[in-house]
């Protein structure tokens, strides 16, 4: 057993070394279609923190004064149940004190001084309101009407905070997906092309192994961890890159002004690893598959 | 040890390479495949290894229908066999040693019993001395007895050999044939695809031949003809 996994290994190796640049490109190739599909992610993300508050199909957010009386936050309620013709009532949502801080945490994430400024105690809590109506100038007239209310602080409308920013999120994403599927799928060709060219080059090799009375998964095992390796190699890049582009980027946004929204797009370290690791576990699985294609159809030299 | 029943084996849809063969070889024989180029020697000795299916009949190696067996089991088939080429079908970037040591390396061998079995099977071959070499440092003669070398390295009780002398000068030729000669001693059967005069007349062993694919003589210390 021992025999066979040295065995194993040392072939795998001398693999990497006999085709340096074919190794080089499906590596390359696979660490940059990784980093675009990891980057997609963080996008992702980072236009999710954005949106985070209007998640839902949330029209008009009501903000409540922090000092608001439980009287006055259960009028306003009333007003805007009043309304069943403009304000979708099973919808309407309220988002206390703690809910609100919860939140906050997301949407100032790369803005650390006005989260520190934040507490359960002083942030507002609001109401979220999904609008039945499709007129924008009626739900506008609505929010006038509202802010004139006792205990609220002020009234935003989805409208002025984020249209533009929604309608930019969906295209990068369509963007960066198709680009990293197309990407991965070019890797998964450029692997699979590496590991048909050694067993192209070591064909006399292969051949006496089979007339030796080698099983085809000792033929196979090596070349097929030589991809495996490939993808793997290529999405510990990958990571590398992701992380220099995320720091680069924290950094970038943390020289922007505060209360601008541009720190809502700062992504957690947390979040960065998780991605991270779906890449290393796609950039493995995209190496296994291009060589195992390989080195099943190209055992019969 | 080897029995061939009606066996029939087509190349394309017209070419009959193998017509209805039956023959029977007990352990131990030395026999002979005689016939010009293209009289199915070869094929024969691809049916028993299995590197090629009959249409028709059936082939038993050791005992078992080797058309029956499963795709998985072939390699455990292929140990039993040794097989030598007209051509050597050496590794150009590996030593003498390592040649021979390939054959059970890639069986997953451990290496204790290849450092004992690879210097005693090249010492066999008349090669000791030489285990550092790389094949393009051999004559034709050494580089065949390498190739003897890996194939019996395993001990196979039967021992193929495709015109194993066809690249080879004749006082080579007969060397490789006192070699196989010594090898059959040990017990092993050797069945051998030939169309060299000398060294059939000079062996005196049973000699099938084929014509077109049909075995038109089997016969029991044979020459030539």
């Amino acid at each position: 057993m021992i025999s066979r996994i040295s065995y194993a290994l040392r072939e795998t190796a001398a693999g990497f070394r006999r085709n340096m640049t074919l190794t080089a490109a499906a590596v390359l190739t696979s660490a940059v279609s990784l980093l675009l599909v990891g980057t997609t992610f963080l996008i992702q993300r980072a236009f999710d923190n954005l949106l985070v508050q209007w998640r839902g199909d949330v029209g008009m957010i009501v903000f409540v004064r922090p000092d608001a009386s439980q009287e006055q936050i259960a009028f306003i309620e009333q007003t805007l149940k009043a309304q069943p013709n403009v304000v979708n009532v099973d919808k309407l949502q309220y988002l206390d004190k703690v809910a609100s801080y919860e939140e906050a945490k997301r949407v100032f994430a790369g803005d650390p001084t006005t989260l520190s400024l934040l507490s359960v105690e002083n942030i507002p809590s609001q109401f979220k309101v999904v609008p039945k109506s499709p007129d924008p100038a009626l739900v506008r007239s609505l929010a006038d009407q509202y802010r004139t209310l006792p205990g609220v602080q002020v009234v935003s409308l989805a409208e002025d905070e984020f249209d533009v920013i929604a309608t930019l999120s969906n295209f990068v994403r369509a963007v960066t997906i198709g680009m990293s599927l197309i990407l991965l799928t070019v890797a998964v060709v450029l692997i699979w092309n590496t590991i048909r060219t050694a067993m192209f080059a070591r064909r006399r090799e292969i051949e006496v192994m089979k007339l030796v009375g080698a099983t085809d998964w000792f033929i196979r095992i090596p070349f097929m961890l030589e991809g495996l390796l490939q993808g793997l190699i290529g999405a510990v890049v990958s990571c590398g890159g992701l992380w220099a582009l995320n720091q680069a980027w924290t950094n970038g946004v943390a020289g922007f002004k505060a209360g601008t929204g541009v720190s809502s797009l700062v992504v957690p370290g947390s979040y960065v690893s998780g991605v991270m690791v779906a890449l290393l576990v796609i950039g493995s699985i995209a190496g296994a598959i291009g060589s195992g294609v390989a080195a099943t159809k190209f055992l019969d030299v | 040890m080897i029995r061939l029943e009606n066996v029939s084996k087509m190349y394309g849809t017209d070419t009959l390479a193998v017509r209805d063969a039956s023959f029977d070889i007990a352990k131990g024989e030395f026999v002979f495949l005689v016939g010009p180029s293209g009289s199915g020697k070869s094929t024969l000795l691809r049916l028993i290894s299995r590197q090629e299916r009959p249409e028709r009949g059936s082939v038993w190696v050791a005992g078992q229908n080797i058309n029956e067996l499963a795709e998985s089991r072939v390699p455990y088939l292929r140990r039993t066999l040794g097989n030598v080429f007209q051509d050597y079908k050496l590794l150009p970037n590996k030593t003498v040693f390592e040649n021979v040591a390939f054959a059970l390396e890639v069986i997953g061998q451990p290496k204790h019993i290849i450092r004992q079995q690879v210097p005693q099977v090249i010492e066999l071959v008349g090669l000791a001395g030489k285990e550092d070499r790389f094949p393009d440092q051999l004559s034709g003669g050494e580089q065949q007895r390498v190739s003897i070398a890996r194939a019996f390295v395993n001990r196979p009780l039967i021992l193929l050999a495709d015109e194993p002398t066809g690249n080879l000068d004749p006082t080579t030729g007969e060397g490789i044939m006192a070699l196989l000669d010594a090898i059959n001693r040990t017990g092993t059967t050797i069945i051998m695809a030939t169309h060299d005069h000398r060294v059939v007349n000079a062996m005196r062993r049973r000699v099938i031949q084929l014509d077109r694919g049909v075995m038109v003589r089997d016969q029991e210390r044979g020459v030539y003809e």
